[in-house]
């Protein structure tokens, strides 16, 4: 029986294949072009993260730019803002609180 | 504990902590360190006089910035200008401004998987930002720097998500082009040769 499992893991192989095939499919290069920082940004709807993810993947033409752009997407996240408030500017902000009412009913004074 | 107390000491957990966040973004809003800290102090006033209207554990971030921005508008006198520009020509639908891949296109040839990028200093990828035009350099800021999900951006700029998707769409490739700009002057990337274009060409023969 073992030709059984076999072929049974032949057709979901298969299966798997044409349906990401499919997919590839179900959208153009155009389109794929279009969705691109959405797909990267992770906010399409499912479907059609699928349908645009297995597109950007395996065409051979579209592949290259979706490295291209992923490599500009991650280049700008890993970007830091070092700049903190100024300590100056901190008191004052607390300053202008306290003056609201800020810290004078602490929850250790009830 | 009395209403008035936890009333501070929600404030104190949960706005207090974004204060750097606020400070940054008020920043690059306003490209100018004076507005940026007036901003800020009017930005943490307002919110402790309203904190009653906002819900604990919710964005708490994205609240402030809404806050912050609407300060800006109004004491910048932006809002006409910003009217015109969401009705204007900002809003251009993604499908034009896809085929503009303009940097991917013309570096191609030297650097297709986009290598130069990582080249970029921290600094210089900030003043670019700081460079693009407002309604961009808004949705590029709270999505690429602060990492928001488009509908919060949504939320704090006021506009649908179709247009938050356009602008962050049109603003990054400004920014590519301006840091491809910048890869060139600064030798990080060579510039296109006379060579490189004829063997391109007879390449493809």
């Amino acid at each position: 029986m073992k030709w059984i499992h076999e072929l049974r893991r032949l057709l979901r192989r298969s299966n798997r294949k044409i349906s990401k095939e499919a997919l590839a499919e179900a959208v153009t290069c155009e389109e794929a072009a279009e969705r691109i920082f959405e797909w990267l940004d992770n906010e399409l709807d499912p479907e059609l993260e699928a349908k645009v993810g297995a597109h950007l993947e395996t065409c051979a033409r579209c592949y290259p730019f979706l490295v291209f752009e992923e490599a500009f997407q991650e280049a700008i996240a890993k970007v830091e803002q070092h700049e903190t408030t100024p300590g100056e500017l901190r008191d004052k902000i607390m300053q202008s609180l306290e003056t609201e009412g800020f810290g004078s009913r602490s929850s250790s004074s009830d | 504990m009395n209403a008035s107390a936890a009333h501070d000491d929600t404030f104190e957990a949960e706005a207090l902590p974004q204060m750097d966040a606020v400070y940054r973004f008020a920043l690059r809003l306003s490209k100018s360190e004076d507005r940026a800290q007036d901003l800020t102090q009017e930005t943490f006033l307002r919110a402790y006089q309203n904190w009653e209207k906002y819900t604990q554990g919710t964005k708490v971030k994205s609240w402030l910035f809404t806050i912050c921005r609407n300060l800006f508008l109004r004491t910048e006198e932006r809002g006409k200008r910003h009217d015109e520009i969401v009705t204007g020509v900002a809003d251009t639908d993604p499908r034009q401004i896809s085929r503009e891949a303009t940097v991917f296109m013309a570096v191609r040839d030297r650097d297709p998987e986009g290598h130069f990028w990582r080249e970029m200093v921290d600094a210089r990828v900030l003043e670019a930002i700081d460079d693009l035009p407002d309604e961009f350099r808004e949705a590029v800021i709270l999505s690429d720097l602060e990492g928001l999900p488009y509908q919060e951006v949504a939320e704090i700029v006021d506009v649908p998500v179709g247009t938050v998707k356009s602008r962050l769409f049109r603003g990054r490739r400004i920014l590519q082009e301006a840091l491809y700009e910048y890869a060139v002057e600064e030798g990080i990337i060579g510039e296109p040769t006379a060579a490189r274009i004829r063997n391109r060409g007879e390449a493809s023969k």
